[in-house]
């Protein structure tokens, strides 16, 4: 009947030091001290309440004990809120952590710190019933119509009619000055130091709520209308990147508005007047910009992500749109994610691949620009595979407890892919510089060079890591998980044996948790070979062919990226081209 | 065999009891009945024998309760909807008495579970009342408790139409549920009125009927709710608006440079300094315009004699509070208030109260740590002003620092309580400060001197609020011994004891002509007593939760109280009838006051923010006009959102700049 059974009485009084306790008594207190407790309760929820706070605390109980003439209970009365734990077993019994302290711990930890004094700081709430934006006020909300906007009149009968007037929004001078100055910065002068400290202000001040709606305003015009600016696009997704970085404002109400302009700078047709215009380079920040919106607004605006997803996929799909759409929709697909990859782009691969094809070829097709941007397409398809291979890599040897020995090689590999990638990145910085010089200048002069040094640091990749076995050899016939898995594990174990001398002992064990991997994992084994297939194939033509070609760096850059991946995608790499390479 | 069950009935009743003459009586006869002739007994009519064996079923225990009551509330939820919500009513003292029956009767496993079936019904309604309800767990908790014991030893006023009346009857009568009778009959008082039942809305203010006297008639006495005679406002309209013309522009032409120069002392809080930004009125011709009205209605509010000697006020104050009514800013729906506040920062959950003095000049807080601080803002914002630059660039952690980077306290430390302090009120000069504590007594300080003057000891248990009189020297304190007490400043002892409510007593506040206070308490109600005769001469009914806080309006003629869920509600003090709630804070209400004029009410929550609500609007509106819900929105004015700070106190200064103080809570 009461919430106290008569068990806990019996056992309280056992902790007291009386053991026979009747039945019948214990049953006779069980309600009395069930309504003891709420009564205590009740006086507690009065202190709290009369403390002006709506958290109950350990010292409200011991106070309202004190009001009951009752010894208050001493130990709890320790600021931080208690942790109670569930018993396991039971549904509604709840314990208390008390964890061991050392007292060598407590005696040998530093003295802690005076707490801070109490102060009174001042500042204005509202002025005028206006709330200014300072730092010290909540950030301001939703620009709603504001109250004077409706003005009730009152008739001679006294009936209140509500008029709305159009919402009209105020704007302090200083905020009007501050937008002109930083759209006139944007439009004009974007490449000066003036800019970037914009950017920053935009990034970090409080007071510029009011502003947003401007600013997104601003933002959708200017790139509907400067669509073959680069510079102005650029500047204006910096504008974006800023105000999404901005603690203080709440962007998300103007989201709609933002949207299309960004996405707008992922898939167009064109962007820029010139076509030596890195508008490449453009796809991918405001591919980057949309994936880390999606990442911060996905809960709150749940329909975005798939409506964003919808767009690019059909904008990738769709073969009547440009190359360079393609390009951006892959890069938008593969920035918002592998799970993305996974779904959307893996399984048009093959056709899509098989399209792209003809596009990348000499003597398919003749125009210059067409085939570069055919290789750059090309190159983002890599990107996003070799991204989505790695990130399954990444989150596989967690998965195993027991292999210590395989993290601490993991470790070793994941570091030395991080030196590579930033090798490689510096690589690709070269590359790129020399691609821009490639196409303005004399092709012939720089190409074999840019090759050459390409070639070199690609093989000194493959000798250093993934030293060929000649199990893993051209065999791209083989498309069973098991090559896949063995190629894997012996790349590995290339890798660890020339880098580790005592890794002979480890081998065995390391390829049996790698094969363990891969079982629990059938899907990637399948796809790694698929994707060996896939690329090889087109690679081994494309080796043959890109030597010959002027537009080789676009290749090695690619290659490059490949290579820079993690020693699984090494390895797939290696059993695709490695050995034709050698030849 | 009938008879001989009748027998054994009356055997039983008279057994059970305990009427053992009668019994012996009884038995006798029936022996010697029994020998002569039985058939001369047998004429009993089957009717009665009926009705007789029907009340010892009735009495028989918890299955009548169980089964009379939702018999009864099944047939009121299906009664006719016109008189459905009277019916309706009915059901929770019904249900209240029920349960306490059969608790009393020794039933507790029954009453429990006859508790736990129908307490759905009542949550909304009365859950803090089924909470202590919940916790009667044995005939003796019903003596004990306050609440339970009140419960029975008083009639619930229900008021229902005729007919509803008969309805109910009929129905009783006809379905036998005579424990059901009993109850109704023991335990609710009707008011029966003629013609047509009452309309829903009108439920608001008569929902909980358990009061020990009739608040209506309480509510007949008369209330002199006028202002004192010979106020400082009546000489300032006698002194002529020739006067307050010129001060006015006057004021217009020097404000912009103030203003100026107001923005760049970061923000320090001279009172001077921030009444005349707070004064920059840009709208001239609307506050000309508002101000007519507004005289005519302080020349209608009648004057009062006061009950209490007061005390003299000196020349110079006189001429400082009229230089401050000559400049008062004139508020209204369009002209909001500028509103400045104070945070306390590194309370570390210590700050239990705090309180501004009538010129903002002065913050004092009251700490779980027994002890009151003081901070002087005049001087504090000296200091930031050369200190302060730096700060500005680093917020958080530069204004953090700054309390500590001075090497003296910022404040004055009041020490001398030995429990934490609960309420602190400023005296309406500024010289004096009253603290009330957990160990029941009162303290009183003085500014000047930052020390002690006086401990007023008589409470007997933890003094929740504090109050000075609007002309000082009285003061007011509630306490948790159910009690409000009334003192003067020069005697250590009480001048008037309020006794009455029927829980804490949790917030107090003076009428502004000092001839009655108000006290709201944890029993849901607002009482107002009469200072001089200790007298209570109103209840307000109509709070679902215990009252936090309290404000009469600077007329005397509305009084608004804030209650734990957040709602508010606005009182016509003649009528003693509810104007209208007005909803919209989610939390505690810990704060509410009125402008100078009376045409805002401003109210501090725990849900960080405060709210402007338009107080002319709300009671002009006639009450057939409330039912549409959508006017209750429109009364707020305005939400001013804090950054995470509940705001503990509020006070519109005389020039109608509106302080407001609260401790900043981390968050998480």
């Amino acid at each position: 009947m009461s919430i106290v059974p008569k068990e806990t009485i019996e056992v309280i009084a056992q902790s007291i030091g009386i053991s026979n306790l009747s039945a019948d008594a214990a049953l006779a207190l069980a309600p009395d001290v069930e309504y003891r407790m709420r009564e205590i309760m009740q006086e507690a929820v009065k202190c709290m309440r009369h403390s002006r706070r709506t958290v109950l605390t350990a010292d409200d109980v011991d106070s309202a004990l004190k009001l009951k003439n009752v010894e208050p209970i001493y130990g709890f009365a320790s600021g931080g809120p208690l942790r109670f734990r569930k018993a396991i077993g039971h549904k509604d019994l709840f314990y208390l952590e008390d964890k061991d302290i050392d007292i060598k711990d407590v005696i040998d930890a530093p003295l802690p710190k005076a707490p801070l004094d109490t102060a009174v700081l001042c500042h204005w709430l509202a002025i005028e019933g206006v709330q200014p934006a300072i730092p010290e006020n909540a950030p301001v909300q939703v620009i709603s119509a504001p109250s004077d906007g409706k003005i009730q009149q009152q008739k001679d009968d006294k009936l209140p009619v509500d008029i709305k007037l159009p919402v009209r929004h105020v704007l302090s001078r200083e905020l009007q000055l501050y937008f002109e100055k930083i759209t006139e910065l944007a439009v004009r002068n974007s490449e000066s130091i003036l800019f970037k400290e914009a950017l920053v202000s935009l990034a970090t001040d409080s007071g510029l709520h009011p502003l947003v709606p401007y600013f997104t305003c601003f933002i959708a015009d200017e790139v509907s209308r400067g669509l073959n600016d680069l510079p102005l696009l650029l500047a204006l997704m910096r504008v974006v990147r800023s105000l999404l970085l901005n603690a203080h404002i709440n962007i998300e109400p103007y989201l709609h508005q933002l949207m299309p302009a960004v996405v707008t700078c992922i898939v167009a047709k064109r962007l820029g007047k010139r076509l030596s215009d890195n508008h490449w380079e453009l796809r991918e920040f405001a591919a980057n910009l949309v994936a880390s919106i999606c990442r911060r607004f996905g809960q709150v605006y749940t329909t975005l992500q798939t409506r964003l997803t919808k767009q690019l996929v059909n904008a990738f799909l769709n073969p009547s749109h440009s190359l360079p759409t393609h390009y951006g929709a892959i890069q938008g697909l593969s920035a918002l994610g592998s799970n993305l990859v996974r779904l959307l782009i893996l399984p048009n691969l093959e056709q899509y691949v098989r399209l792209l094809e003809p596009e990348m070829l000499l003597e398919q097709q003749k125009n210059k620009m067409k085939r570069y941007e055919a290789w750059h397409v090309y190159g983002a398809l890599l990107r996003a595979c070799g991204q989505f291979v790695h990130n399954r890599f990444k989150i596989l040897p967690p998965l195993h407890s027991s292999g210590r020995t395989l993290m601490r090689t993991g470790a070793r590999v994941i570091t030395s892919g991080a030196n590579k990638r930033k090798m490689t990145s510096e690589n690709s910085d070269h590359l790129r510089s020399s691609k821009r010089t490639a196409i303005d200048g004399p092709i012939t002069a720089v190409a074999p060079s840019s090759l050459q040094e390409v070639t070199t640091n690609s093989t000194l990749r493959v000798d250093s890591s993934a030293v060929p076995s000649p199990s893993s050899g051209p065999t791209p016939s083989n498309n069973g998980a098991v090559v896949g898995v063995e190629s894997e594990a012996e790349d590995r174990d290339g890798g660890a044996s020339t880098t580790a001398s005592n890794s002979s002992r480890l081998n065995p064990r390391l390829s049996t948790t790698i094969e363990h991997i891969w079982k629990d994992d059938f899907d990637s084994g399948n796809l790694l070979v698929t994707l060996s297939e896939l690329f090889g194939s087109h690679w081994k033509k494309r080796i043959m062919k890109s030597v010959l070609e002027t537009h080789d760096e676009c290749i090695s850059y690619s290659m490059n990226l490949m290579i820079s991946r993690r020693a699984s995608l090494r390895s797939w790499a290696s059993h695709g081209w490695t050995p034709q390479l050698a030849h | 065999m009938e008879e001989e069950g009748i027998e054994k009935l009356v055997m039983n009743y008279l057994k059970k009891k305990g009427f053992k003459q009668a019994e012996l009586a009884f038995q006798e006869e029936l022996q010697q009945q029994s020998q002569p002739n039985s058939t001369s007994n047998s004429l009993s009519d089957p009717d009665i024998a009926k009705l007789v064996l029907s009340f010892n079923e009735s009495e028989s225990g918890p299955p009548s309760y169980h089964e009379g009551y939702s018999k009864l509330r099944s047939w009121a939820y299906s009664s006719l909807d016109l008189y459905k919500h009277e019916l309706l009513r009915v059901l929770y003292p019904v249900f209240a008495h029920c349960f306490m029956d059969l608790i009393s009767l020794g039933y507790l496993q029954e009453a429990r579970a006859f508790f736990n079936s129908f307490r759905d019904d009542h949550v909304m309604m009365h859950g803090g009342d089924l909470m202590k309800l919940e916790s009667v767990l044995s005939p003796s908790h019903l003596e004990e408790m306050e609440f339970a014991h009140y419960l029975r030893h008083t009639k619930a006023n229900i008021k229902m139409c005729q007919y509803s009346y008969d309805l109910l009857l009929q129905y009783l009568q006809k379905t036998q549920l005579t424990t059901m009778l009993g109850i109704i009959n023991e335990h609710i008082n009707f008011k029966v009125s003629p013609g047509q039942p009452r309309s829903i809305s009108d439920d608001v203010g008569v929902d909980i009927l358990f009061t020990a006297e009739d608040a209506n008639q309480i509510s007949a006495k008369e209330i002199q709710w006028g202002l004192l005679e010979d106020s400082l406002e009546d000489r300032l309209e006698k002194a002529g608006t020739s006067l307050f013309e010129p001060e006015r522009a006057d004021g217009e032409n020097k404000e912009p440079d103030v203003d100026e120069s107001k923005k760049k002392s970061t923000e320090g809080s001279k009172q001077n300094a921030s009444v005349k930004k707070s004064k920059k009125d840009k709208t001239v011709g609307s506050g000309g315009k508002a101000m007519l009205p507004e005289v005519n209605t302080v020349c209608v509010a009648p004057r009062v004699k006061p009950e209490l000697t007061l005390p003299v006020m000196s020349a110079e104050v006189e001429q400082s509070i009229l230089e401050d009514l000559r400049n008062r800013v004139q508020l209204t729906s369009t002209a909001l208030p500028s509103v400045s506040f104070y945070t306390f920062i590194n309370t570390h959950n210590k700050l239990n109260c705090s309180s501004i003095s009538q010129d903002g000049s002065l913050v004092a807080g009251g700490f779980s740590d027994s002890s009151v601080k003081v901070w002087d803002m005049a001087k504090a914002g000296q200091q930031t002003a050369t200190s302060g630059m730096q700060g500005e660039n680093d917020t958080s952690n530069g204004e953090l620092g700054m309390g500590t980077n001075n090497r003296k306290r910022s404040y004055t430390l009041l020490q001398g309580h030995s429990g934490p302090v609960h309420s602190t009120t400023f005296s309406p000069l500024g010289d004096f400060i009253l603290s009330s504590s957990a160990d029941s007594t009162i303290r009183l300080w003085s500014t000047k001197l930052n020390t002690n003057l006086v401990c007023y000891k008589g409470h007997n248990y933890p003094v929740w609020d504090v109050k000075f009189s609007p002309v000082g020297h009285y003061f007011a304190s509630s306490s948790h011994d159910r009690t409000a007490r009334v003192w003067s400043m020069d005697r250590i002892q009480p001048l008037r004891i309020m006794a009455g409510h029927l829980s804490d007593v949790d917030c107090v506040q003076w009428h502004p002509n000092c001839n009655y206070i108000a006290t709201g308490s944890s029993d849901k109600t607002v009482r107002m007593w009469d200072v001089s005769s200790g007298e209570c001469v109103r209840i307000f009914i109509g709070h679902r939760s215990m009252i936090l806080s309290l404000a009469i309006s600077p007329e005397g003629r509305y009084m608004a109280s804030g209650d734990e869920d957040g709602t508010i509600m606005l009182w016509d003090l003649a009528t003693g009838r509810c104007l209208t709630p007005l909803m919209g804070h989610t939390s505690c209400v810990w704060t509410l006051s009125f402008s100078c004029e009376g045409s805002l009410l401003a109210s501090g929550s725990a849900d960080c923010s405060v709210k402007l609500w338009d107080v002319t609007r709300s009671t002009k509106l006639p009450r057939s006009e409330e039912k549409s819900g959508s006017t209750s929105r429109l009364r707020s004015l305005k939400t001013l959102p804090t950054k995470s700070t509940p705001v503990y106190t509020l006070q519109f200064s005389r020039r109608n700049l509106l302080f407001a103080a609260g401790s900043l809570s981390k968050i998480g």
